[in-house]
């Protein structure tokens, strides 16, 4: 046989074998499907620094990650800790009971006042009664009269009076859906701001882990209220690769709103639920400890932690996330500038440019004195604050230890709006978890002389031109409402 | 079976002819009838070029099944006729074609004028923008003049912002300037049959005259990254009054202090 006839063979039995080979991988994926589609909330690093016991519990008792899967599921199961400010969606409906069998149960259902019936609904959710916790199963459902049958009572007593909620949770499963489409390929499945595309972004899509939003209307110690994150949701953010979705219907995006705050809780619920255990129970905390201890004492200390003390712990984190995100939304936590814009006016920009160089405000040592933001901080060498090792590159760094650079105001671009009102915002509560702080106890007319400056900035013949002295004007009037007498 | 296949190339011919014959009366090519002046032009193109290939296309069938048949029912061993080779069919097949792109190419040139060439624009738009439509990656954002002045190039104080929605008036010819923030983009509202790319550096004005008043959608037409699928926006056409109007109110918006709505709300 020459070479050329054993290469030919060679190929043939080649091309035949991947042909099998094809075929059998098609019939495979036929069978089974693509690959595992199921996904998961991962955990956080600080979480995966912690010894497997403080993780996964001792014996029975459970450690950070069951808590975490207990109280909050996964994306395929979710499960709502009621406790929290979530509007889970589904109607809260007290249970009249005709007739009942092991089979089923005749019922009608009262909606809770000023609730409506799902007109689409296949379970409900026992609240109160015997049967509380169970799921039963809704057929022949009927919106109008709320009549219905229940299947798969499997033991569960009804009794009139009990409280159900049916179709419990439409609101979350329906922002979990639309949140996995729109929005987890930046800011991944836990909405830890590492989705597939974020490695390609800058800046960096944010990590909700922290509870921390930027662009808020709520004071500099609030939350970000659901309006908030809306506007967000609507507008996008001008500067960033966060889009508008201007186009969704309200009922999608206040779906996504609801599950963004579910996703910042559990980020939150798990960053205090381990900040707990880090110091004592990290591996490198234990390394160090086993110097002059047995692991198994460690071990056995952590047990009786997790069993006595940390259902206290987790029952005080969820009071704190139920308060701070139910005050997030209230009309305490939202900013009201005590009085109106100052009329936009040379004058006004000018005392604005003296108080963004006084040394009270000391806006330019960040932003630079001409506004160009690059002021003197961004030259300094930080340390992180958490693991005390300085950056690499000089410059400020914001709580998601990006680095954070002031903004250039001269580029017209405004992330979290260009209304006077959200400068306004943006100044007095700064912008949570970057280095831009509050300046809430400035008095609000010096705030409004500020904004009026920083609205000028973009419209200066040459940087800096806006004089602190009487002079000629700098750059043309901003906004509707020109001083009088001009 | 010779025959067969000879009637198998006349079948689709006839089903082509029939699909091209009844395909305009029911707008299967497009997603609605043209809403716009320019849409009946480009769609008169369209059609033109729908007959030319439709003649072509039955032609050529006809002629193959013609030389099937003529095979099928030919007396045995008779000898084929051997045309590869000849000059006078490869001249005529190169000369019809050319000659019919080339009637393309001149008849089109009045449409692409009226599209294009700035000259030929309506007098009432061209100078006078309405909007600037800045793609960027994954959204349009759109800045109005301040009401009462013109657009300018650059940003102007007082200029009015928004994102993902353009009001133009309906019924008259509006005229935008088309530009990118970023990478190629293309501004394609099909149901306007205005598609026109959005190229680094450069302003392009974009003029149509829509025919009635209602939301149509925007898209980018050009696969300009990942969330290309994203960028989906919408054209608002009403009346001039409505869009003025809609104008003022983004204007009081965009001037909101924070304070004259909390008074609002709470006299509500």
């Amino acid at each position: 046989m020459t070479d050329l006839k054993r290469l030919g063979l060679a190929i043939m039995l080649h091309t035949a074998w991947l042909k099998r080979a094809g075929i059998a991988g098609i019939l495979a994926i036929v069978a089974t499907g693509c690959s595992d589609n199921s996904s998961s909330f991962s955990i956080s690093d600080r979480t995966s620094s912690l010894i497997p016991e403080a993780q996964s519990g001792v014996a029975d008792t459970p450690g950070v990650v069951d808590l975490l899967e207990e109280k909050f599921g996964n994306p395929q199961q979710l499960k709502a800790w009621t406790k929290l400010p979530v509007q889970w969606g589904g109607a809260a409906a007290s249970v009249e009971v005709f007739a009942a069998d092991a089979e089923g149960a005749k019922v009608r259902f009262t909606v809770a006042d000023g609730q409506e019936f799902p007109a689409k609904a296949t379970f409900v959710n026992v609240v109160t009664g015997s049967g509380a916790g169970k799921t039963l199963g809704l057929s022949s459902w009927d919106a109008a009269t709320g009549e219905a049958v229940l299947t798969g009572l499997d033991g569960v007593v009804l009794a009139s009076g009990d409280t159900c909620s049916i179709d419990g949770g439409a609101v979350i499963r329906s922002g979990r859906v639309l949140y996995m489409r729109h929005c987890s390929h930046c800011h991944g499945t836990a909405g830890d701001g590492n989705g597939p595309t974020a490695q390609y972004l800058y800046p960096r899509p944010r990590d909700y882990r922290h509870g921390v939003f930027k662009f808020t209307s709520t004071n500099d110690m609030s939350k970000v209220s659901r309006e908030d994150l809306l506007r967000v949701l609507r507008y996008g953010i001008p500067g960033t690769y966060m889009p508008s979705f201007l186009l969704m219907k309200d009922e999608e995006l206040t779906a996504i709103v609801e599950y963004v705050r579910l996703l910042s809780m559990r980020g939150e619920f798990e960053r205090k639920l381990v900040n707990e255990l880090v110091s004592d129970y990290s591996a490198d905390a234990v390394e160090s400890r086993l110097k002059d201890e047995q692991r198994a004492d460690i071990v056995a200390e952590l047990g009786e932690f997790l069993s006595e003390d940390l259902p206290g712990v987790v029952d005080g984190i969820g009071g704190e996330l139920e308060e701070s995100w139910v005050a997030a939304d209230t009309e305490e936590a939202r900013i009201i500038p005590s009085v109106p814009r100052v009329p936009d006016s040379e004058e006004s920009r000018r005392r604005g440019r003296e108080l963004y160089l006084s040394k009270t405000l000391n806006c330019a040592d960040c932003h630079g004195i001409d506004g160009a933001g690059n002021g003197p901080q961004t030259m300094v060498y930080e340390k992180n604050p958490v693991t005390n090792v300085p950056y690499n590159e000089p410059g400020l760094h914001d709580v998601w230890d990006n680095l954070n650079q002031p903004r250039n105001l001269h580029t017209g671009i405004f992330r979290g709006g260009r209304r006077p009102i959200d400068l306004f915002c943006r100044i007095h509560a700064g912008i949570k978890g970057s280095r831009m702080p509050s300046f809430k106890n400035t008095p609000h007319e010096d705030i409004w002389h500020i904004v009026n400056y920083v609205l000028s900035i973009p419209f200066e013949p040459e940087p800096g031109a806006t004089g602190l002295a009487a002079g000629p004007i700098a750059a043309p009037l901003v906004g509707a409402t020109p001083a009088a007498g001009e | 079976m010779k025959k067969f296949w000879a009637l198998f190339f006349w079948f689709w011919p006839l089903v082509a002819l029939y699909v091209c014959l009844i395909a305009p009366g029911r707008n299967w090519w497009f997603p609605s009838k043209p809403l716009s002046t320019l849409g009946h032009q480009i769609d008169g193109l369209f059609y033109l070029i729908l007959i030319i290939v439709t003649v072509t296309f039955v032609g050529t069938e006809f002629a193959l099944g013609y030389a099937l048949w003529k095979s099928a029912v030919s007396e045995p061993g008779k000898k084929a006729w051997f045309s590869h080779g000849s000059h006078r069919l490869e001249i005529v097949w190169t000369i019809v074609p050319a000659f019919v792109l080339v009637f393309i190419s001149f008849y089109q040139l009045d449409v692409l004028a009226d599209i294009r060439v700035l000259s030929r624009f309506p007098e009432s738009v061209k100078e006078a923008p309405v909007a600037e439509v800045m793609a960027r990656q994954f959204e349009w954002r759109i800045r109005y003049p301040k009401p009462g002045t013109e657009l300018m190039t650059s940003p102007q104080p007082g200029d009015l912002y928004f994102v993902n929605e353009v009001h133009v008036p309906a019924t008259v010819p509006t005229m935008i300037n088309l530009r990118t923030q970023d990478v190629q983009h293309a501004f394609f509202v099909p149901r306007l049959r205005v598609k026109q790319d959005a190229v680094p550096g450069l302003i392009i004005q974009v003029w149509f005259e829509i025919e009635e008043a209602g939301d149509y959608e925007l898209l980018c037409a050009e696969l300009c990254g990942w969330g290309h699928y994203k960028m989906k926006a919408r054209i608002v056409a009403e009346s001039p009054e409505g869009v003025s109007a809609y104008l003022t109110r983004l204007e009081r918006e965009q001037n909101e202090d924070g304070v004259q709505e909390a008074e609002t709300a709470s006299v509500k």
